[in-house]
């Protein structure tokens, strides 16, 4: 089946009989008739939670309300044949986009035909201050980790530690990390001890393989933090790092290191 | 746009009201929130994009849960189609955002201004976009428009939206003009009644003691702009109220980027009540009556605004939730540390 299909599947088990037969009739009309109805789907769609075990391109849609999953639909029906007129439409409805709708969108990047052409869309919802868009990016959304540039892909996670953000839900945060994004979580850090204010210590993994004298240094620092979970933050990049003086120095730790033997950085997830 | 021209007058250097007026200012509390704790307000006009986060807060603390934003000028004309676009995305986007950032339920009508109807040009651009926001989520209703010099141009563009409006099954909310605003309030409701619209889904804004009777008398709502230094202050639409009574009328503040009050609604409200106004009455005229009249459009879930909310953690706005557990962060004014 493809995703077409697949996302129909899941609306049938998810939508009422009323709320099919709109679908229906919308999802086989002109490109014109499906632009107006993405827009009008929550006039026609509830927004119950959708159940689903069904996991597309990566995107898990129980987290998903009916609504977002009908507007994802009807973007993968979008009649592709003609490329100008395909543009045109989904660029009419990024730039008239209201925060669910735009939401809907970006959630569906992955899904969109030449899904590589909407880059800047995607970076510039991770440029946005709204809320939800940001987060429509930034987690369990498979396009950064596929198409993001270094740049891109370290300015996401920058942004989400800079807000307090929960990482962990950033498809691909560890096959991703880069010594750049170290050096940065490392100055980032140091900016916020300098106005007396610390990083989420799970930010600290992203140093784990990027490990050299100058991280080395902060790592020590937090060993020192009167905060457990930043102590045990610690313990954990030196117990997963090939660093030497990393190990070494978690032997001097000894409850710390008893405590991290069974742990990982899912502990440390908020 | 709204209900004040060029024509503003300052605050009289000594008191002008009755012996009675004169009492009441002596005798009544310092904080007009003493008379209205516990009430809620909803204010069906206000242009949000125009005012600061202090107004948002105080909008709070004055107990207002929910707004509508109708679409107007800006206080100068938009030279191209993107800039009415982008406006009206901001107001179902970035506006949106901000107000939810204080827990106040932000909606909005759509429409093309009667100003800018007049650069035809233009105007037939917007109207090829309209129906795309029209059917937005949380749009209510089709406005602000009407009449503003009552040309010919401005009658084209109120008749199209009067159409949009029926097809889409949308209140209209209309505004009034500031001169001869008695021959084209006439004009802009007996062209709605003429494109078959329903009067009860019409809201005449702007009305004053000239216009509400004849308003009134035909079906449509009324609605009242307090705005200071105009000829509608709350004083006299107290005297509306007990004149009129409390059915399909209702008041805002019309705030904007010109001298305006965003307290109009609750400041209003607390007048009615010392001035011995029943609560009943206050809540139609100060909440019910315009969400009855805007929630027509499907659009609106009193359950939104009248249980708290939560403030989704996902709305964090640099790091920062403005509203923590129910508390908005104070900025201290008179502290010169800023930390
Ligand atoms: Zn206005």
């Amino acid at each position: 089946m493809n995703v077409k299909d697949n996302l129909f599947e899941v609306i049938k088990t998810n939508a009422s009989q009323k709320e099919l037969n709109w679908i229906e009739t919308k999802a086989t009309s002109s490109l014109q008739s499906l632009q107006t109805a993405f827009v009008a789907t929550t006039r026609f769609v509830s927004k119950t939670s959708v159940n689903t075990f069904e996991k597309l391109k990566g995107i898990n849609f129980n987290t998903w309300n009916l609504d977002k999953l009908v507007r994802s639909y009807f973007l993968v029906c979008l009649d592709v044949a003609d490329e100008v007129s395909y543009t045109k439409t989904l660029n009419t409805l990024f730039e008239t986009a209201e925060n669910n709708e735009a939401v809907a969108l970006i959630s569906s990047l992955a899904l969109l035909e030449h899904p590589e052409n909407w880059l800047l869309r995607a970076t510039d919802a991770v440029r946005s201050n709204i809320g939800i868009v940001f987060d429509a990016i930034a987690f369990e959304n498979p396009y950064p980790q596929e198409f993001f540039s270094e740049l891109a892909w370290n300015q996401l996670v920058l942004k989400c530690i800079f807000n307090d953000k929960s990482i962990h839900k950033i498809q691909g945060l560890d096959d991703r990390a880069n010594k750049e994004l170290a050096i940065s979580v490392s100055n980032l850090a140091h900016e916020r001890w300098a106005a007396g204010r610390t990083i989420p210590p799970q930010a600290w993994r992203l140093v784990t393989n990027f490990l050299d004298e100058t991280i080395f240094e902060d790592i020590k620092k937090v060993f020192d933090s009167e905060d457990y979970k930043n102590q045990l933050a610690a313990a954990l990049v030196c117990k997963n790092s090939g660093f030497l003086p990393a190990k070494n120095e978690l032997k001097k730790h000894i409850e710390l290191e008893q405590k991290v033997k069974d742990l990982s950085w899912s502990f440390l997830e908020v | 746009m709204c209900q004040k021209e060029s024509e503003i007058k300052q605050n009289p250097s000594h008191f002008e009201g009755t012996d009675e007026e004169l009492e009441m200012s002596k005798t009544i509390q310092a904080d007009f929130m003493d008379y209205v704790k516990g009430m809620k307000f909803f204010d069906p006009h206000i242009h949000m994009t125009s005012r600061t986060t202090d107004d948002y807060t105080a909008l709070v603390d004055a107990g207002v849960v929910a707004i509508i934003e109708p679409a107007f000028w800006l206080g100068q004309p938009r030279t191209g189609l993107s800039s009415f676009k982008d406006y009206y995305s901001s107001l179902v986007g970035w506006e949106r955002f901000r107000s939810s950032q204080f827990g106040i339920k932000h909606y909005c009508t759509i429409g093309l201004n009667s100003r800018e109807a007049n650069n035809e040009a233009l105007a037939e651009e917007v109207m090829e976009i309209l129906p795309l926001f029209l059917y937005k989520e949380g749009v209510v209703g089709v406005g602000e428009i009407g009449f503003d010099d009552q040309t010919a141009a401005e009658e084209k563009y109120y008749r199209q939206q009067l159409e949009l409006s029926k097809e889409a099954g949308l209140p209209v909310q209309v505004h009034t003009p500031h001169r001869d605003k008695k021959k084209g309030t006439e004009l802009s409701m007996s062209i709605a009644l003429e494109h078959g619209i329903d009067p009860g889904m019409v809201i005449i804004d702007h009305n004053n003691e000239e216009t509400v009777e004849s308003v009134l008398d035909k079906g449509f709502w009324a609605a009242f702009t307090i705005y200071p230094f105009t000829k509608m202050g709350n004083e006299r639409m107290v005297e509306l109220v007990k004149k009129y009574g409390s059915q399909r009328i209702m008041i805002n503040s019309a705030a904007d980027w010109g001298i305006s009050d965003p307290l109009a609604v609750p400041k209003t409200a607390a007048l009615m009540k010392i001035r011995g106004i029943s609560d009943e009455a206050i809540k139609m005229v100060c909440y019910q009556n315009a969400i009855d009249a805007f929630a027509q459009s499907g659009q609106i879930n009193v359950a939104d605004f009248e249980t708290p909310q939560e403030i989704d953690q996902s709305l964090k706005f640099n790091g920062n939730t403005v509203l923590r557990g129910g508390q908005i962060p104070r900025v201290d004014k008179n502290s010169i540390f800023i930390s």
